[in-house]
C-alpha cells in the first residue's frame, strides 16, 4: 500500500513538475521583456544577463538606507527609455488611437451583432438562412484576399490615412453574428411571447429583454472583439501612413525599424503595448474561456 | 407564379422590422467583406497601373506558378505549418490531459498561465523573441551554460525557419488548452469507472476514452491552426523580413511584398487566390482524414 | 497729397508686376523629408522647417505641410502613397535607387522638370549628378548632393594594435588583409576575439560591400542592362575573396553579411562597442563620426582596396528631390519653386558642411566646403572612381535575388560561383 503511495505522489510531483516547468517556459519572454524594460541602459547587454534589474533589486533597500535622492536617481536612469517613449516617441497618441479605435470597433460590434444574431436565432422571415450561411461562409477565406481591394477601396472611400480605416473594416466581422445567434438560441422564445403580449414593442423586445439576458455572450464577443482589433497587425500597417495615426503594433514596428537594436527602448515600447492586455485578461478570464469554447461549437 | 411572387413581397414587407435589425451588419459586410472578395477575383485577371488597368487574363497566375519565389514560400510555410501544427496540438492535449485531473484552483491557475502569453499582440511577442534570438542574447546564454557555441538565430539561412517555428511552438498553446479542457470535462465520469471496473490502468483509458472523444477539438484545432499557420506573417515580418535570402518568406509575407512592396496588385491578388486554394484544400484533407471514423 | 499716394501705390503695382517671387497659386503644398542632421534640441528636421519658414514668408498664401519620414521607410510609405495616388508634393528621392520605380516615371507620376531650368541653369551641376536624374532624355529631379561609399577607418584600433593606416587611404587587397589580421583580437584576454578587423552587411537596395564585388573588374549587368554579368570569373574570385574574411582569414564576425544594418553601424561606432576596426559606409556616415555626440570617432576614410582591376572602384549615389505630378499649372510652378528653393548654392553648401554630402552644384563646391574636413576632402577624391547602379526598370526584383545569393555566400551556406550562377538564372526572367 505504501509504495503504491509513493508512486502516486511521485507521479503527482512529476505532473506538477512539468507543468511549472512548462508555465516557467510561456511567462519567460514576458518576464523578460519587463526586465529588459526596467534595466540601465549599459545594463541590457551585460554578460551574464541579469535576469533581476538593478532598480528591483536596490531601490527598496537604498530607501531603507535613507539614501532617498540615490534611490529616484536610479529610477529615473531605469524609467528613461519609458521617458523617451512618451516626450519625443508619439507613444501616448499610439495608446490614444489603439484605445479610440478598439472600444469603437467593439461597441459597433457589440450592436451590430446582437441585432443580427437575434433574429436570425429568433425570427422568420424569407431568405434568412440563406443570409445567414452566406455570410458565414466568408469565415473561410483568409485575410490576404481581400487586402488589395480593400486598399483600394479604403482609398475610394476617402478613408485613407485616418482612423475610420482600422475602425469600418472590422465591424464587417461576421464572427460576432455566429456567436451571438449561437447564444440568443438558448434564450426561451416564450420570454418574447410575454413581452409581445404585454404590448412590448419590436425595439424595447431586443433592449429590454434580448440584451440584459445576452450579458455573458456581449461580454465574451465585446473581450474577443478588443483583443482582435488591439492586436490586429497587418491591416492598419498597410492603410496607416501617419506617425500620428499609428497603433501600437504599427507604432512598435517603426520603432523597431528605427531602433534595431536599442533593446531596452523596444521593449519598454513593447510592455506599454501588453500591459492593457494582460490585465483584460486578468480581470475577465472568464470570458475568454467562454468565447473560445462557443466560438469552436459547430452551428 | 406571379401570385406566389406578390406574396413573396408581401412576406418581406411583413417582416420589414426583421430586415433592418439585419441592415446594419448587412450592409458593413457586402462592402468590406462580399465586394472586396468579388473584386479580388477581378483583379488577379487586371494588371494594376495608377492611371489605367488593362486586363491580362490568366498572365498573373502563370507568373506566380512559374515564378521562383511563390515555390520557395510554398515550401517554407509548408515546413512551417508541418512542424507547428501537430506540435502545438499535441503539446496542448498533454498539458490539458495533465491538468485536467487537478483541483479547480490549479485548473484556472495553469490555464491562465499557458494562455496569458498569447493575449499581447504577436508584434509584442515577435519583438521579444527577435531580443533572445540576439547573437548576444538570452538564448545565446543558456546555450552557452550547456557548452554550446552561440548560433546565429535569424541571420543564417539554416537557423533562421527553425528559430520562427521554435517561437511559435513555444508561444504557448493556450488556446488548445483551453478548448481540449473543456471538452475533457464533459466527458461523463461514469466513462471512466466502467473502465476501472473492467480493470484498465489511466494511461489505457486515456487512450481509450479520452483521446477519441476529443478529437472534434483535434480536429477543430488542427484545421484553426493550418489556417492561421498558412497565414503566418507578422513574426516573419518583425524577426527576419523573409530572410536571409528567401530562408523564412511565406506565402502571406509574399504576398505582401508584391501587393505593398512591389506593387504587383493583380499578380498579389492572384498570388492570394491561390493561397486560399490552398488552405480550402488541406482544410478539407483533415475533415476526411481526421473525422472519418468519429460520428455521435 | 493725393497724387503723390496714387503715384505710390502705381509704383507699388509695378513693382509687384516686376517681383518675379510673386507667383499667383495659393493653397496648400505637402513634402515629405527624412531626418537630417541633428540641431542643439536633437531635432532632426530643423533644415526643412527653416526653409518651410523662409519660403512661406516670401510667398504669403503658400502653407507647407511637413511629413516626417524615416529614412527606412521613405520607399515603402511613397510606394504605398503612390499605388492610392495619394502622393506628397514633393519628396527626396533618388530615382536611381528602388524608391521610386522607372515604371513611374514611364506612367508620369514624376513631373518631369525640362521646363523648370535654362541651360544656363544647369551647367551649375556636375554632369554626373544631372544624369542621375535623368531618364530617357527628361530630368526627373533636382540633385542636391552626391554620396560616395568608402571604408571608415577606427584609428583607435589601429594604434591600440600597432597597425599603420594605409599611407593617404590606399591599399592592395593584400596590404588590405595584413592589416585586418593584425587588428582582429581577444580585447579581454578571455580566450575569444572581441575585435574584428572588419564587418559590413547586405540588404537589398543597400550596396556597401558590392565595390569589393566589382573590386576584379566584375559589374553585375553588362553595359546595355541587356545581360547579367555576375558570374563571370571577376565576379566570382571578388565575391570569394570577400567571403574569405570571414571564413579564411576570420577577420570578421559572425553577422558580417547578415541584414542588420544599425547593428553593423553600432559594432562600429557606439563608444560601448567598437568592436570592427573597419566597416564600409556611405558618406553620411563622416558627418556622424565627425559631429555626432554620440558617435564621435577617431576616423580616417580609405578607399576600397584595389584588386585584379587596378582600381580603387567604389559606388556613388545622389541625393535630391522629386516633384510628383500636378495638376494645377499654377501649383507646378509654386512647387518647382520650393523644390529649386531647396537646392541651391547655399543649401548645397550647407548640406557638404553638415551632412556629410558632396555638393552637386560646382558653385556649392567652389565655396569650398571641406576645407576643415580631411576626411570629406579625400572621400571626395574618390568620386571619379564612383560607378553606379545599373538603371534597369526591374532592378528592384534583380537587385533582390542577387543579394540574397550575397547573404548565402556570406553566412558561409553556399559557394560563390554556385551563389552567382544561381542569381543569374533567378534574373534571367527580369532582363527581357
Amino acid at each position: 500500500m505504501n509504495v503504491k503511495k509513493i508512486f502516486l505522489n511521485i507521479a503527482k510531483g512529476t505532473v506538477y513538475l512539468i507543468l511549472i516547468g512548462w508555465a516557467i517556459i510561456a511567462l519567460m519572454p514576458l518576464y523578460w521583456m519587463f526586465t529588459t524594460a526596467l534595466q540601465l541602459p549599459d545594463e541590457v547587454f551585460s554578460m551574464p544577463p541579469r535576469f533581476i534589474p538593478t532598480v528591483v533589486k536596490k531601490f527598496f533597500p537604498l530607501l531603507l538606507e535613507g539614501k532617498r535622492e540615490e534611490a529616484i536617481f536610479l529610477l529615473t536612469e531605469s524609467l528613461r527609455s519609458i521617458r523617451v517613449l512618451f516626450t519625443d516617441i508619439g507613444l501616448p497618441r499610439w495608446f490614444l488611437n489603439s484605445v479610440i479605435v478598439s472600444v469603437t470597433a467593439t461597441l459597433g460590434i457589440l450592436v451590430f451583432d446582437s441585432m443580427a444574431g437575434y433574429v436570425f436565432a429568433k425570427k422568420q422571415f424569407p431568405g434568412r438562412d440563406f443570409l445567414f450561411w452566406l455570410m458565414i461562409s466568408t469565415m473561410m477565406i483568409p485575410g490576404q484576399v481581400t487586402l488589395v481591394p480593400m486598399f483600394i477601396l479604403i482609398g475610394k472611400l476617402g478613408l485613407k490615412n485616418s482612423l475610420g480605416a482600422v475602425i469600418f473594416p472590422p465591424l464587417a466581422m461576421v464572427f460576432g453574428v455566429f456567436l451571438m445567434r449561437q447564444f440568443m438560441k438558448t434564450i426561451p422564445s416564450e420570454l418574447i411571447e410575454a413581452a409581445k403580449i404585454d404590448g412590448a414593442s419590436e425595439f424595447s423586445i431586443y433592449w429590454r429583454v434580448i440584451l440584459p439576458l445576452s450579458k455573458p455572450a456581449l461580454a465574451t464577443l465585446g473581450i474577443l472583439t478588443f483583443m482582435a482589433v488591439w492586436n490586429s497587425f497587418l491591416w492598419p500597417l498597410i492603410v496607416l501612413n501617419k506617425d500620428y495615426l499609428y497603433t501600437l503594433p504599427v507604432g512598435l514596428k517603426t520603432l523597431q525599424d528605427k531602433n534595431l537594436v536599442d533593446y531596452g527602448l523596444l521593449m519598454s515600447g513593447a510592455s506599454i503595448a501588453a500591459i492593457p492586455m494582460i490585465i483584460v485578461f486578468l480581470f475577465f478570464q472568464k470570458y475568454f474561456v467562454k468565447g473560445l469554447t462557443l466560438g469552436s461549437l459547430k452551428g | 407564379m406571379v401570385i406566389k411572387n406578390g406574396s413573396l413581397l408581401k412576406d418581406i414587407y411583413k417582416h420589414k422590422l426583421d430586415y433592418f435589425f439585419i441592415l446594419p451588419k448587412f450592409i458593413l459586410f457586402i462592402i468590406f467583406i462580399a465586394l472586396p472578395v468579388v473584386w479580388a477575383f477581378f483583379i488577379a485577371f487586371q494588371e494594376y497601373g495608377i492611371f489605367e488597368t488593362i486586363w491580362v487574363g490568366l498572365t498573373n497566375f502563370r507568373d506566380v506558378l512559374t515564378g521562383d519565389l511563390f515555390w520557395i514560400a510554398l515550401w517554407n510555410t509548408f515546413r512551417y505549418t508541418l512542424v507547428v501544427v501537430p506540435s502545438q496540438v499535441i503539446i496542448a492535449l498533454i498539458l490539458a490531459s495533465l491538468i485536467n485531473p487537478l483541483n479547480r484552483k490549479a485548473q484556472i491557475f495553469f490555464r491562465g498561465a499557458y494562455y496569458l502569453p498569447t493575449v499581447t499582440s504577436v508584434v509584442v511577442i515577435s519583438m521579444i523573441w527577435r531580443w533572445m534570438y540576439n547573437s548576444k542574447g538570452l538564448i545565446n546564454y543558456l546555450l552557452s551554460l550547456l557548452n554550446i557555441d552561440a548560433v546565429n538565430w535569424l541571420g543564417s539561412s539554416t537557423w533562421a525557419l527553425p528559430a520562427i517555428i521554435l517561437m511559435s511552438i513555444l508561444t504557448p498553446p493556450g488556446v488548445g488548452v483551453i478548448l481540449y479542457l473543456a471538452s475533457m470535462g464533459s466527458i461523463p465520469e461514469s466513462l471512466y469507472e466502467a473502465a476501472r471496473i473492467d480493470g484498465a490502468g489511466p494511461i489505457t483509458s486515456w487512450f481509450k476514452i479520452t483521446l477519441p472523444l476529443v478529437k472534434p477539438t483535434t480536429l477543430y484545432l488542427a484545421i484553426l491552426g493550418t489556417i492561421g499557420s498558412f497565414q503566418v506573417f507578422a513574426q516573419v515580418l518583425l524577426l527576419t523580413d523573409g530572410g536571409p535570402g528567401y530562408a523564412t518568406t511565406t506565402l502571406v509575407h509574399l504576398i505582401y511584398n508584391s501587393a505593398f512592396r512591389d506593387f504587383e496588385f493583380g499578380f498579389a491578388s492572384a498570388q492570394a487566390i491561390v493561397l486560399f486554394g490552398i488552405v480550402l484544400f488541406f482544410s478539407f484533407i483533415q475533415v476526411k482524414f481526421l473525422s472519418s471514423d468519429v460520428e455521435y | 497729397m493725393k497724387k503723390t499716394g496714387l503715384m505710390l501705390m502705381g509704383l507699388a503695382l509695378i513693382l509687384t508686376m516686376l517681383t518675379p517671387s510673386v507667383l499667383a497659386w495659393e493653397g496648400k503644398i505637402t513634402i515629405w523629408d527624412a531626418p537630417r542632421w541633428r540641431n542643439e534640441e536633437g531635432d532632426q528636421f530643423h533644415w526643412i522647417k527653416s526653409r518651410i519658414a523662409k519660403f512661406e514668408e516670401l510667398h504669403p498664401g503658400v502653407e507647407i505641410e511637413l511629413v516626417e519620414v524615416p529614412w527606412a521607410e521613405l520607399g515603402e510609405k511613397l510606394n504605398i502613397a503612390i499605388a492610392g495616388r495619394d502622393w506628397p508634393d514633393i519628396a527626396p528621392v533618388d530615382i536611381s535607387g528602388g524608391t521610386v520605380k522607372l515604371k513611374h516615371l514611364e506612367q508620369g507620376v514624376i513631373e518631369s522638370l525640362d521646363s523648370y531650368f535654362t541651360e544656363e541653369e544647369l551647367a551649375d551641376f556636375f554632369p554626373a549628378a544631372l544624369d542621375a536624374y535623368s531618364y530617357n532624355g527628361h530630368l526627373y529631379g533636382i540633385p542636391t548632393s552626391m554620396t560616395v561609399h568608402s571604408l571608415m577607418l577606427n584609428l583607435d584600433i589601429f594604434e591600440e594594435r600597432g597597425v599603420e593606416p594605409p599611407e593617404n587611404g590606399r591599399w592592395t587587397w593584400d596590404e588590405f588583409i595584413e592589416k585586418m589580421k593584425k587588428l582582429t583580437f581577444d580585447r579581454d584576454g578571455d580566450g575569444e576575439i572581441d575585435v574584428y578587423g572588419f564587418s559590413t552587411y547586405i540588404l537589398k537596395g543597400y550596396y556597401e560591400a558590392w565595390p569589393f564585388l566589382m573590386m576584379d573588374g566584375a559589374r553585375p549587368l553588362s553595359k546595355d542592362n541587356q545581360e547579367y554579368t555576375f558570374d563571370s570569373p571577376e565576379a566570382i574570385s571578388a565575391l570569394e575573396k570577400l567571403a574569405s574574411l570571414k571564413f579564411e582569414y576570420k577577420v570578421s564576425p559572425m553577422e558580417m553579411g547578415g541584414a542588420d544594418v544599425g547593428g553593423t553601424f553600432q559594432a562600429f561606432a557606439n563608444p560601448e562597442q567598437r568592436t570592427v576596426a573597419v566597416e564600409p559606409w556611405a558618406s553620411w556616415a563622416i558627418a556622424t563620426l565627425r559631429n555626432s555626440e554620440k558617435y564621435k570617432t577617431n576616423f580616417m576614410v580609405a578607399e576600397y582596396p584595389i584588386g585584379e582591376s587596378g582600381e580603387p572602384i567604389t559606388i556613388g549615389g545622389s541625393g535630391g528631390f522629386v516633384v510628383f505630378r500636378q495638376r494645377d499649372k499654377g501649383k507646378a510652378e509654386v512647387v518647382g519653386e520650393f523644390a529649386k528653393f531647396l537646392s541651391d548654392t547655399e543649401q548645397q553648401y550647407i548640406f557638404a558642411v553638415e551632412y556629410g554630402t558632396f555638393p552637386a552644384r560646382k558653385s556649392a563646391q567652389e565655396m569650398d566646403p571641406f576645407k576643415d574636413n580631411p576626411q570629406m576632402k579625400r572621400a571626395a577624391e574618390m568620386l571619379k572612381y564612383a560607378i553606379t547602379v545599373p538603371r534597369h526598370p526591374n532592378w528592384p526584383q534583380i537587385d533582390e535575388r542577387i543579394q540574397a545569393q550575397l547573404q548565402l555566400v556570406l553566412n558561409g551556406e553556399k559557394s560563390a560561383e554556385e551563389a552567382l550562377k544561381d542569381a543569374g538564372r533567378q534574373v534571367e526572367r527580369f532582363l527581357k
